[in-house]
């Protein structure tokens, strides 16, 4: 019975260890996969040839400049969204909160289709202006839901109100240019098609930012769990934590949004996954959180551009197709919210 | 060392909860806060700790307004456990008691070896350390309880505020928190402020009971002084006696009819 007990709650060293071993193990197996895989496949010694400048021109160039820079940004971006979403959930002690609910897809959406249908010739700077319209998005809810203070449950009715506001104005342009989506549409179900060492290079700085910041908040974000009183009798200004936590949650997901467009779920998702695998604790739950969103991304974006010869199925249209069944798989096979 | 309110006013909204409130704790004494449901007392309690603002009057803690204190620093002189309070059902004990040592650390920065030791002192000091592996659900009532309280101590603090330890809980669970209470004012020095439910539990620990009728203080002083057939009517609308009883320090309450 005891041992029963240890192994149910126990979060020891080996197998918290163990859990990343895993997911670092299943992250490069999927991108040397992806590497492989593509309209020309590659052998496993035609890569590593390439890795160490033996390759031919072709093989570098497909190797180099096409699959490596995708696969890198698929795990920078999948562990981007996945950590976003983990940090929301502390804020809202909501499992089901993720960046959509403090308004980035919405806000970002509402800024790159309002270029993209009505400013065209800015095209170029759709990232900053999704960028910023996700901020804008966020910044407005808060204030929205500010009262002496910013409460979960004020936090999300205003973004549901906010969201639907922006989604009712979106769908009214595309209504209006309706024969003009094909932009939109790529936005809207966000793909690492085309993706270069540029954006690699770009999302690497947003996510360095972020995921630092983002570690700085885990004594934070873990007090928060223990309910508001209780945070504060430890010292901690709970008020400004959220405040703290939310935006570096948002800064990362609208990264992700202005770099590859709007890729659902993974926030939602990952984080779930990791909680049942080592718990609660955010010391161990955020880099396992990192992990797990980089190895699903991955994976989706893999699959996604490899099953169906000749078409690509964007990697947002894969999160949510995939993405939503899994997570339902999950809920009724562990059954509680509050993981191990 | 003592804590002293001068004239408090607090409300939420514009709802006023509690009036002319003025407290003087002590350093080293056991005070108990009782009264009736609603009438202020958790309130009061969250006020003078901080967890909720007030609109008049001032918290004097060691000659310092507490308004001026940084959160951490007021976080390593009281503790507050509060009437409400949860964590993740994957927690382990041990776990949950080192974040009472979240006040002296930076966000860096891990358990040092002086966490380490308080960490310990608190588990053994409250009875928990034997069960420091398992999980937070895995306990009872009153296993969970000394936790909480462990968690709190473990922050070092000269006053320990406690709203209804007790309430939840079976009678022999009710009297070993009360004995702890006891245990750690009489051996550590630790002041302690709780608000209680039971009159005789209040009458058998208390150095002081502070008595709180419609957010406004009804009586104050000895439990002995406090706790009479006059105060049960006045403030409980009940009818009891309070008897001395041969071999007991303390009288007993005898309640006759609830009208
Ligand atoms: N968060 C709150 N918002 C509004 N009113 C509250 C809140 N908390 C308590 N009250 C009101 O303040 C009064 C005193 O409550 P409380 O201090 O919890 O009483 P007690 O702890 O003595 O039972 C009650 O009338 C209660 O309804
Ligand atoms: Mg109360």
């Amino acid at each position: 019975m005891k041992n029963k007990n240890k192994n149910k709650t126990g979060n020891s060293l080996l197998k918290v260890s163990t859990v990343w071993l895993v997911l670092i193990i299943a992250i490069v197996g999927v991108f040397l996969l992806s590497v492989m895989l593509g309209s020309s496949r590659l052998s496993l010694e035609q890569i590593f040839n390439v890795f160490l400048g033996k390759g031919t021109k072709s093989e570098y160039a497909i190797v180099m400049t096409l699959r490596v820079p995708r696969a890198v940004l698929a795990i920078i971006v999948g562990g981007c969204l996945s950590v976003a979403g983990s940090l929301l959930q502390a804020v809202m002690k909501n499992p089901l909160a993720d960046p959509g609910s403090i308004g980035v897809s919405a806000g970002a959406s509402t800024a790159a289709i309002t270029i993209l249908l009505l400013f065209p010739n800015l095209t170029y700077s759709v990232p900053l202006f999704a960028f910023a319209g996700a901020a804008l998005a966020c910044v407005l809810i808060y204030l929205m839901a500010w009262k002496g203070g910013v409460d979960p449950v004020r936090i999300i009715l205003s973004g549901v109100a906010i969201n639907s506001v922006l989604g009712g104005y979106n769908a009214f342009l595309q209504l209006q240019n309706s024969d003009n989506l094909q932009g939109v549409l790529s936005f809207m179900n966000g793909s690492f098609s085309g993706s270069m060492w540029q954006e690699v290079k770009v999302m690497g700085i947003y996510a360095v930012v972020g995921l630092v910041a983002s570690f700085a908040c885990i004594k934070n974000a873990n007090a928060l769990q223990l309910g508001d009183e209780m945070a504060k009798n430890l010292g901690v200004r709970v008020n400004l934590s959220r405040i703290a936590l939310s935006a570096v949650s948002a800064f990362l997901a609208a990264a992700t949004v202005s770099q590859v467009g709007m890729i659902g779920f993974v926030g939602l998702v990952a984080p779930h996954i990791s909680r049942m695998l080592v718990g609660s604790d955010y010391k161990v739950l955020l880099p396992t959180s990192l992990l797990t969103g980089s190895a699903m991304v991955l994976l989706a974006d893999t699959v996604g551009r490899s099953v169906w010869p000749g078409t690509e199925i964007p990697v947002g249209v894969m999160m949510s197709v995939f993405g939503g069944p899994f997570f339902l798989y999950m809920l009724r096979k562990r059954g509680n919210f509050n993981g191990a | 060392m003592e804590l002293k309110a001068n004239d408090l006013q607090i409300g939420y909204g514009e709802h006023v909860v509690v009036d002319d409130m003025n407290l003087n704790i002590m350093r080293d004494k056991i005070t108990t806060i009782i009264g009736p449901n609603g009438s202020g007392k958790s309130t009061v309690l969250k006020a003078v700790t901080r967890l909720i603002k007030y609109q008049k009057g001032n918290v004097i803690l060691n000659g310092q307004n507490i308004l001026s204190m940084k959160p951490k620093e007021l976080a390593r002189t009281i503790g507050v456990l509060p009437q409400l309070h949860s964590a993740p059902s994957d927690f382990r004990v041990k776990e949950l008691v080192s974040y009472g040592r979240m006040p002296y650390q930076k966000a860096f920065s891990g358990k040092s070896a002086e966490d380490e030791r308080i960490v310990q002192w608190a588990m053994e000091a409250t009875g928990t350390w034997q069960f420091r592996d398992k999980s937070i659900y895995e306990i009872s009532g009153g296993e969970s309880q000394r936790v909480w309280i462990a968690t709190v101590l473990a922050q070092k603090p000269e006053i320990l505020f406690l709203d209804e330890p007790t309430t939840y809980l079976d009678i022999s669970h009710q009297l070993e928190t009360m004995n702890l209470v006891k245990k750690l004012n009489r051996e550590t020095g630790i002041g302690v402020v709780m608000v209680l439910h039971d009159i005789t539990q209040a009458m058998e620990v208390s150095d002081h009971v502070i008595v709180i009728k419609n957010g406004r203080k009804y009586a104050e002083g000895k439990p002995e002084d406090v706790i009479t057939s006059k105060m049960m009517w006045d403030v409980y609308n009940v009818e009891c006696d309070i008897v001395p009883m041969p071999g007991r320090e303390k009288p007993l309450i005898a309640f006759k009819q609830i009208v």
